[in-house]
């Protein structure tokens, strides 16, 4: 690397020697010509107009193109970024948004499902109690229907059992012909009525 | 002494001097009617001066990085406007004949005079960034080198000064013999050439300076 350098070093200052004596050439032969041809070589005024000139040039557009245009530059190019910056927020936002709508439409759909399920559920459920509770009341009716025969049927019997034994002691008596005890007569009648009402029933 | 238009007291002024005064007052002409009511989205002459602007801070930030080149472009940019200006204001009819015109570029006082102000904002920004470390780079690779490097430093704005005036010069002198003898249409292909080495020698002339600037303000830590 460093030899490299070098020669492009000396190539450089070669150059420049070349440059240095064509310069000696030029420099001397206006010299030479100006004094016999009347040209000007170095003139210490131009140079000094031309470095103020250049100068004031550099401030005046300073002042009136690079500062003003650079600025504007930059601030356009922050505009735009900010503007880019600003696209993409609204690109996320609506994004979001557009999500979260979506979201509530299948929350909302799954909801509404869910009602009708639990709805139909109810339904479903009502029906059944009601059904239940129709079928135990007809089974109470019945129960109770039943229950009811059965002691009407009790009673008759009992009825007929008293009737009997009175008809069976006067039915005696008038065959005896006489009274009997107490005690006897409880006992056969007793007796008889065990007998028939078995027969009867 | 030839060229000289007036004098100022006991100061001459120059043909040359009063053209770069009239090139002066068409570029600040141009950017101050072109910046005075600056908007966002530019539009006429916003945009001519915008676009001058831009391109050239883009074409030194190719050269020097985004961040030199804004440090630099005002210094770079000017050279080149200016320059071109003055090597078209040879194109002019009149130029180099009616007094007080004669394009400022095809004197050697006046590109000696940029090349001297090149000459000096490049050590003035190389020992602004690299401080007194700036002066080490004339004993690289070793101390042996300092008169060639010295040789250098000299031989640059020599180069710069007799590049531009060389061309300019030649352009306006042939420019002026080819119109004294057959001026009509003859001269027209020598104007076209014209157009083109003017804006290569703006060119050139800034590129140099640019590279030159560069070098100077390089940051030797980065690498």
């Amino acid at each position: 690397m460093i030899k490299r350098g070098w020669l492009a070093r000396v190539r450089q200052t070669v150059g420049g020697v070349v440059a240095l004596s064509s310069l000696q050439l030029i420099l001397a032969s206006p010299v030479l010509a100006s004094e016999a041809h009347g040209v000007p070589a170095i003139e210490a005024y131009k140079v000094m107009w031309a470095i103020i000139n250049f100068l004031f040039l550099l401030a005046i557009l300073y002042k009136f193109a690079y500062n003003p245009i650079l600025k504007m530059l930059d601030d356009r190019k922050n505009t735009i970024e900010s503007s880019l910056r600003h696209a993409e927020e609204i690109r996320v936002d609506i994004e979001r948004m557009k999500q979260e709508a979506q979201q509530n439409l299948m929350d909302s759909r799954k909801e509404a499902q869910e009602i009708v399920a639990r709805a139909q559920q109810i339904g479903e459920e009502t029906k059944a109690e009601l059904i239940a509770k129709a079928k135990e009341e007809a089974a109470n009716e019945r129960a109770r229907a039943v229950a009811e025969i059965e002691s009407a049927k009790e009673k008759a019997v009992n009825e007929l059992r008293d009737q009997a034994a009175t008809l069976a002691i006067l039915a005696a008596e008038k065959v005896l012909g006489k009274a009997i005890t107490i005690e006897d007569h409880q006992k056969m009648v007793k007796d008889f009525v065990n007998e028939v009402g078995d027969r009867l029933c | 002494m030839q060229g000289v238009l007036f004098h100022i007291g006991p100061v001459p002024v120059y043909n040359i001097t009063v053209t770069s005064w009239v090139i002066m007052a068409i570029l600040a002409l141009l950017f101050y009617f072109g910046t005075r009511n600056m908007k966002r989205i530019p539009s006429g002459i916003q945009n001519v001066a915008e676009a001058i602007v831009e391109g050239l801070l883009n074409f030194f930030s190719g050269v020097l990085g985004e961040k030199r080149a804004r440090l630099y472009t005002p210094l770079l940019a000017t050279f080149f406007l200016f320059i071109l200006l003055c090597n078209y204001s040879g194109l002019v009819p009149g130029a180099g004949m009616v007094h007080g015109f004669q394009p400022p570029t095809s004197d050697w006082n006046v590109t000696g005079a940029l090349a001297i102000v090149v000459f000096f904002a490049t050590h003035y920004y190389g020992i602004k960034v690299h401080g007194i470390g700036y002066f080490k780079h004339f004993v690289t690779p070793f101390a042996a080198f300092l008169p060639l490097n010295l040789l250098e430093e000299v031989a640059r704005p020599l180069s710069l000064t007799l590049r531009l005036f060389g061309n300019i010069f030649a352009e306006e002198t042939i420019l002026f013999f080819l119109l004294g003898m057959a001026p009509f249409l003859v001269p027209v292909a020598m104007m076209g050439l014209s157009v083109l080495l003017g804006a290569i020698q703006a060119l050139v002339f800034t590129i140099l300076a640019t590279s030159y600037i560069g070098a100077a303000t390089e940051e030797h830590e980065s690498h």
